[in-house]
Formats: C-alpha cells, sequence, structure tokens
C-alpha cells in the first residue's frame, strides 16, 4: 500500500547528543577494520588516522582536538529518520525496509564535547517501480547553533 | 601539506565485512536494526542472511577518499546509492577517480564492488576542501 503524502513536511525531533571522545573513537575503530572497545586490549586498527582518535597527535594539529570521522554523525543524525521510518502514522513495513540513498555534507569538524541538536523533515514521499520511497532531511547544529551536518536519508521499502 | 591533486588520480581501498563486523558497527553507530545483526531475521526479510549496515559500506567508501586525501577533516560532502546488499565474507574494493579540482574542491568518484564484481554502490561521490 502506497504511504500516505500528506505526510510529507512531517517533522521529527529535536534530539540532542553529547558527542564523546570514547564514542568517536569506537566509531572509527568500527569502520577502520577493529572493535569498537578499549577493552581486552583492543587497539586501534593499522592505518587509522590518528586526527580520529589521538588526543596528543590532535593536539598538535591544526584542529587542536581529535575530530569525529565524516560518517560519525549517524550516531546522532540518524535519530529523526529512525522516527520517521518507524511512526505507525507512516505505516512502515521495517522488515520492507532498506536504505536507498545516503548523503552527508559537513560544514564543519565536530569534537568531543560538542553538543548536538537534530531536527528532521519527510521532504518526500513517491512510488516507484513497485517500490515506496520516504526522504528525510536532517539537520544537526552544535552548542554555538552552528549548522555542521545536512543528511538526506532515503529509505525504499519493497511492497509485499 | 601541500599536495597537488590532478583529475585522473585514482586510489583504491579493500575491506572485507567479516562475520561481526555487523555487529561491531552496530554498536559503534548505533544502528541494531535486525537485518544487521540476526540472520534468521535477514533470512525471513528475504535476504539471504544479515546485511551489513548501508552506512558502514559508505563510511568505507569514504574512508578511501579519507585515506587519499590524507586528513578526515577536509571531507564536506558524500553522497552514495547502495545498489547491492553487502553480506558477511564479502570482500568489497573501492577504487576512487579525481574527477574534479575546481574551486578548492575535490570531486572524487568512487566505485564499490564485490568479490563477484557486482556494484553494491553506485554514483559514489566524496568531496573535500584542498589548499
Amino acid at each position: 500500500m502506497p504511504i500516505d503524502q500528506r505526510h510529507i513536511g512531517k517533522k521529527y525531533g529535536p534530539t540532542r547528543y553529547e558527542v564523546g571522545l570514547e564514542k568517536m573513537r569506537e566509531f572509527a575503530y568500527a569502520v577502520g577494520g577493529g572493535v569498537p572497545t578499549s577493552s581486552f586490549g583492543a587497539s586501534a586498527p593499522s592505518g587509522l588516522n590518528p586526527l580520529l582518535f589521538d588526543e596528543q597527535v590532535a593536539k598538535d594539529s591544526p584542529y587542536g582536538k581529535p575530530i569525529a570521522f565524516p560518517t560519525f554523525p549517524v550516531t546522532f543524525a540518524m535519530a529523526p529518520f529512525g522516527q520517521a521510518v518507524t511512526d505507525p502514522e507512516l505505516g512502515i513495513n521495517l522488515l520492507m525496509l532498506v536504505h536507498g540513498e545516503q548523503e552527508f555534507e559537513l560544514f564543519d569538524a565536530i569534537h568531543p564535547g560538542d553538543v548536538m541538536t537534530t531536527t528532521g523533515t519527510v521532504t518526500q514521499i513517491y512510488e516507484k517501480a513497485g517500490k515506496d520511497f520516504v526522504v528525510v532531511v536532517t539537520e544537526s547544529r552544535n552548542q554555538k547553533g552552528k549548522l555542521v551536518v545536512r543528511g538526506t536519508w532515503t529509505a525504499v521499502i519493497r511492497q509485499g | 601539506m601541500a599536495r597537488e591533486f590532478k583529475v585522473g588520480d585514482t586510489f583504491r581501498h579493500v575491506r572485507e565485512c567479516d562475520k561481526y563486523r555487523p555487529l561491531y558497527y552496530a554498536g559503534a553507530s548505533g544502528d541494531f536494526n535486525p537485518i544487521h545483526i540476526d540472520k534468521e531475521v535477514g533470512m525471513m526479510a528475504g535476504l539471504g542472511g544479515n546485511i551489513l549496515q548501508g552506512l558502514c559500506t559508505m563510511a568505507w567508501a569514504v574512508e578511501a577518499a579519507v585515506n587519499f586525501v590524507g586528513d578526515p577533516g577536509r571531507i564536506t560532502r558524500a553522497k552514495v546509492r547502495f545498489s547491492k546488499p553487502v553480506m558477511v565474507d564479502d570482500t568489497i574494493t573501492y577504487e576512487g577517480r579525481v574527477a574534479s579540482t575546481e574551486g578548492g574542491k575535490l570531486v572524487m568518484e568512487i566505485s564499490a564492488k564485490n568479490q563477484k564484481g557486482e556494484e553494491v554502490l553506485k554514483n559514489a561521490v566524496v568531496e573535500a576542501r584542498v589548499g
């Protein structure tokens, strides 16, 4: 059943997220082929850029502090997208949902201690080739009110 | 880092989706959708098993660009279309090419193929600030 287009414009959030060094590090380790923990003797996977996790290296860099991996925003910016696809009013069968497309626009580096506030808006709902598409655009601002990340999340729902 | 980037420059990156990668990525990212971490649910959804989070496949494309550029803080944009799920034990080869260097912006087009040569991403583009 097609998803009702009257939900275009529906907003989700704001959600608040405080960025922590350990979470940034875990994310970088998991992407970099390592294990996302500091326990059990786990260490940085080889070849991982130290700006992502090493405070000393970052201190001596122009950034001053470690910077988050470019797609780290999934940890906080996905929330409104998650709320939209589980919204009973949209009635999406999660088992039929796959992630269709993704875009991130990054306007500033993210550091430990940053507090991100994210809102999301359903911008498109359409049907194509027997599938439903739902597009959510999220905007995440830091504690200074600066727009840091815009995410464009496209869900594809196979019709059962 | 006065490095010159030229149109046509290429780079390559290989990542394997080991058995626990979807779990590790779930823990790191917060994406615990059962189709990613539970083989049975993945089967039930008609996917033939649990599939890697598309955002991890995307993160590896970005990682390819980060390694090429040398500084994760320079990445300004990344966009992908997920064309085929990545399964446990798949090996993904990323091949990037500089498409443009105009206006202090490096545009990198990246292909991502599994061990069968099937594209798991389409139209993947990562952009970085240079200069």
